[in-house]
This record gives structure tokens, C-alpha cells and sequence, in this order.
């Protein structure tokens, strides 16, 4: 019993060097500035966060990461107050949550980033150019079922949806971006629906027992190859444009600062990010060095 | 108002009422489910309470751990049994069996115990042996404290097989799960009153059949007592 605080304060002495060193040696001699970057509480976020962050940081910024903070009720708030500079948002999303729940957002990314804007910039702050890796809601099929009925996309469903069962979060049949508005888009008629959860544990199990053919997921959900699931495509752009992009304050959005974030997000794919999820989620690596590794394969670091 | 107003609209809607998301299909899956898990905890519960209370011994070990397991939330035991068994109603089952036991175990060892000792020594004395004295004296008079446990075990199973909604199972749950995930309070609140009415039916119809098995003389001959046992649960 006595040994333990001793330990303790061993292992936070330790622990609080460390620290000061790599804070000393990530701002190099003369920083630009110091910019903190918040995160949602999943995987993704931190990845993303860490791109982010490491492409300022090799600029020349100090970077502190608030990360895991919680939902967009949390975070959000935390940039509207000052408390974080920047965090990694979706376009659609952030314009619905801007915006009130107007239902303004769209498939069309452009657009929904402009209207974005429109309300951000009341509130000093800005969405820079989204990326072209998207994290959208999605339906997928077990392989079997994509060969069996020969699906690629959602308007291969109509002919057949009336044979398969949907599964998805409770909400589903009234939210617009799934039941209704696979019947009314696509016009897909399910032979029935079972409340499951938004593509987790629950809809794993339900595809594993058969219990579902068709199930809601998101599109850089890392273990779907995995799980033998195949996403069928959008083709009348029924899910609106939730690609990544960076919610920024305009105090801190130089024009260097959106350069350095601008081309992240250029190099970014929905691929690569569902590779790096994959690394953090199934091969529990951290998401720092992931998003290390992405950046050296991009030749950030002296290239 | 405007709350019980749109609960009580919920109910009138004949759309509710019909279909495999409607209040008929959800209470039969409702209390199929309630009365396996009661079934097969009485199974287990009941002939290990009566023993143990029978001889007398190893009683306090017993209970004991069966009140360990009420400490276990069913709610842990059901996600740990999903994990294992993935969906379907064994996972239900389990955490509802697991529920059911501890009342019934204590309750019938206690019923067993609270068998007036004159009266055993009577039945031993009139020549009864051992397994005569148990089924046709002990336990006609423990009826009324077995039964007692029964029904603590059903009803708490009955309001607790909400949770089969949680891993997409059906009963009166779903009302409550889809009514939350759907903002729809009116559906929300609805399942929980129909929950309550179903533990109160419950109650109340395992009331009628302890009065059916209690025999007539011993109903007579022990009514200030039994009532006193009964209503003061020893669970």
C-alpha cells in the first residue's frame, strides 16, 4: 500500500517529461501559433484530427488535440467558445446542425458547403474545401444476395425489395434518408423491417443469422469486406453529402493554415480513409501513427 | 393534458392493434417469453429451495448466492449471452432465468422452513415417511409462500422482458426502444403502460391460481397467517 503513490508519482513525473519533450520538439525553434484541434468520440475523428494535426504541426504549429470530446452537442459548442480552433466535421451533417435541422443539406457537396458557410459565418467561423472522402449512411447486402439478385446499386433493390428484410437503427422508418426515402427515391418495398442499431453489433448479428438481407452502414465502416458485405451504390443520390471538411475559426484560418489543411483534404479518398479506420479499429494501432504513416506515404515529411 | 391525450390517441388507432408491430402480437411475444424464463428458473429454482428447506441446511449458503446473482444486472447478462449466442431469444431467456431464481429459491426455502415443527414431528410420528411428509404435509402448507415467490419472480420478469428490444427481440420493449429511437413519446409511454398492466395482470392472475392450489382447510385454518406471509414477501 505504501509503495503505490510513490509509483505514481514515478510513473507522472515520467510521464510529464515525456511530454514537455515531445511538445518542445513538435513546435521546432520558432512556431507559427498554437492551434487546437478537437474530436468526435470514434475512431475516425482521432484519424482525422491527426492528419490534420500533423500536417500543421510539420508547418511549423503547435498543435494540442483535444480529442474524443464526445458528439457534435460537445464539440461543437467547445468551437463556437473558443476552447478548440478546428475540428474534422461532415458537410451535411454540420449544415443540419448549423442550421437548425432546416433540412437544407443535399447530395450536392458544393452547395452544401456553401449554405454551410452562410451560417458559420455569423459565428466567426468556416468550412474549408471539403474532401472527397465521404463517411455517409449506405445499404449493404451480404455477397450472396448481391449475386443471387445481381445488385451493384440501391435501384437494383426495387424489382426484389419486396423478397428482403431491412434492417437499421429504430428511427429508420421515419427518418427520410432511410425507409421513406428508399420508398419514395427508389421506390424499394421491403418485406419487412427489424429495428436494429446504426451499423453496429446488433445489425453484425443480424446479417451473420440471416435475419436481414439489407442493412443500413456507413461508407468507411473499416470491417465490411471483412464481414462479407457488399455497399450498394447511390445512384439517385439519396444520402446527403457528408465528406469530410474542416469546421475552423476565421481567427485562426490564415491563408497558410488553410493551404496546409486544404491539401489534406485533396489527398484524402473515402479508400484511404476506410484503411486507416481499419487500422485503428481491427489492428488497434494508434490513430497518431496511422495518420503518420499516410502523411510520410504522401511525402509530407521532407518530400 | 397533451400528453395523456396523445397516449390515449395512440391506443385508438386500429393500426396499432393489428400486424406483427401491433399491441396483440407484442404481448403474446411479451409473455411468451416472460413465462419461459419463469418456467424453466421455477425448474431450477424451485425443487433446490424446497430440498434446502426441507433438511435445513446449507440454507443461508444458498441464498446467499442466489442474491449474488440478482446483484448481476440483466442487463450485463444479456449483452454478455448476445456476444455469446448472437440474436434470437436465448440470450433473453438467460438473463430473464436469472432473474427469476433468487424470489423463488429464498422463498420456498423459507416456506419450508416455516413449517411449524410440531406439525413435522406429527406427520413422523403418524408414520409418515419421508417423502410422504414433504408432498402431503410440508409442502400443502408452504403453498402459500412458494406461490409467493412465483409471482415476485414473474412480475419482476414481466416488466424486465422489456430489454429484449435492446438486441432487436420483440415484446412490449419495442414500443419503448422504437418510441425513443423514433422521438414518438406517445408510442414510448404507451409500452410502459401496457408493461405495468401486463406485471399487474400478471400479479393478479397468480394470485387466483395460489387460491385454487392452497387446500380449502388449510386456506381456512391458516388465513391470518398466510396473509400476513404473503403480502410481507420474503424475497
Amino acid at each position: 500500500m505504501n509503495r503505490r503513490p510513490i509509483w505514481l508519482i514515478t510513473v507522472l513525473a515520467a510521464a510529464a517529461t515525456l511530454a514537455a519533450a515531445c511538445g518542445s520538439s513538435g513546435g521546432g525553434s520558432a512556431s507559427k501559433g498554437t492551434i487546437t484541434i478537437g474530436g468526435f468520440d470514434f475512431a475516425e475523428s482521432s484519424v482525422l484530427s491527426q492528419l490534420y494535426g500533423q500536417a500543421l504541426a510539420r508547418d511549423g504549429y503547435t498543435v494540442n488535440y483535444k480529442l474524443r470530446l464526445g458528439n457534435r452537442e460537445v464539440v461543437a459548442p467547445a468551437l463556437k467558445a473558443g476552447q478548440i480552433d478546428m475540428y474534422a466535421g461532415y458537410s451535411a451533417t454540420e449544415l443540419e446542425y448549423y442550421n437548425g435541422k432546416l433540412g437544407e443539406a443535399s447530395s450536392d457537396v458544393t452547395a452544401t458547403t456553401a449554405k454551410l458557410n452562410l451560417r458559420l459565418q455569423p459565428l466567426q467561423l468556416e468550412a474549408l474545401t471539403p474532401s472527397a472522402a465521404v463517411d455517409q449512411n449506405a445499404f449493404a447486402v451480404p455477397k450472396a444476395i448481391a449475386q443471387k439478385y445481381n445488385l451493384t446499386k440501391l435501384s437494383d433493390l426495387a424489382a426484389v425489395g419486396s423478397q428482403l428484410v431491412l434492417g437499421g437503427p429504430a428511427e429508420c422508418p421515419t427518418r427520410p434518408f432511410c425507409q421513406p426515402g428508399l420508398e419514395k427515391t427508389y421506390g424499394i418495398h421491403f418485406k419487412s423491417f427489424k429495428a436494429l442499431d446504426a451499423d453496429g453489433p446488433l445489425t453484425r448479428a443480424a446479417f451473420a443469422n440471416g435475419s436481414i438481407q439489407v442493412g443500413l452502414v456507413f461508407t468507411t465502416d473499416s470491417d465490411l469486406g471483412k464481414l462479407g458485405l457488399v455497399v450498394l451504390q447511390d445512384d439517385k443520390h439519396l444520402e446527403n453529402a457528408d465528406n469530410v471538411v474542416p469546421i475552423i475559426r476565421t481567427k485562426v484560418a490564415t491563408d497558410e493554415v488553410k493551404t496546409v489543411l486544404n491539401r489534406i483534404s485533396a489527398n484524402l479518398t473515402t479508400e484511404e480513409l476506410i484503411t486507416m479506420n481499419g487500422q485503428v479499429e481491427l489492428l488497434h494501432q494508434d490513430p497518431d501513427a496511422v495518420a503518420r504513416a499516410f502523411l510520410q506515404q504522401h511525402k509530407y515529411f521532407g518530400g | 393534458m397533451s400528453v395523456l391525450a396523445s397516449v390515449w390517441q395512440w391506443f385508438a388507432d386500429p393500426s396499432h392493434w393489428q400486424g406483427e408491430n401491433g399491441v396483440p402480437t407484442r404481448i403474446v411475444e411479451h409473455v411468451q417469453l416472460s413465462a419461459e424464463s419463469v418456467l424453466i428458473g421455477a425448474v431450477i429454482a424451485l425443487p433446490l429451495g424446497i430440498a434446502l428447506g426441507h433438511y435445513g441446511r446449507f440454507g443461508n449458503l444458498a441464498i446467499n448466492i442466489s442474491n449474488v446473482g440478482r446483484s448481476v444486472p440483466s442487463f450485463a447478462i444479456l449483452v454478455v449471452a448476445f456476444q455469446i449466442f448472437g440474436l434470437g431469444d436465448l440470450p433473453v431467456i438467460l438473463a430473464l432465468t436469472a432473474l427469476a431464481i433468487p424470489p423463488m429459491v429464498t422463498n420456498s426455502y423459507v416456506a419450508l422452513r416455516e413449517v411449524d415443527p410440531d406439525v413435522r414431528d406429527a406427520a413422523r410420528g403418524m408414520g409418515y415417511r419421508e417423502l410422504a411428509q414433504l408432498f402431503r404435509v410440508e409442502l400443502p402448507l408452504a403453498v402459500p409462500l412458494l406461490m409467493a415467490g412465483i409471482r415476485t419472480s414473474a412480475v419482476q420478469v414481466v416488466a424486465t422482458a422489456t430489454l429484449a428490444a435492446l438486441i432487436a427481440g420483440g415484446g412490449l420493449g419495442r414500443y419503448i426502444i422504437d418510441g425513443f429511437g423514433q422521438q414518438n413519446y406517445p408510442m414510448m409511454i404507451s409500452g410502459a403502460i401496457l408493461v405495468a398492466l401486463l406485471a399487474l395482470a400478471t400479479e393478479v392472475s397468480l394470485s387466483a391460481v395460489e387460491r385454487l392450489l392452497v387446500p380449502r382447510g388449510i386456506r381456512l385454518l391458516m388465513a391470518p397467517k398466510m396473509r400476513r406471509a404473503t403480502s410481507f414477501k420474503v424475497a
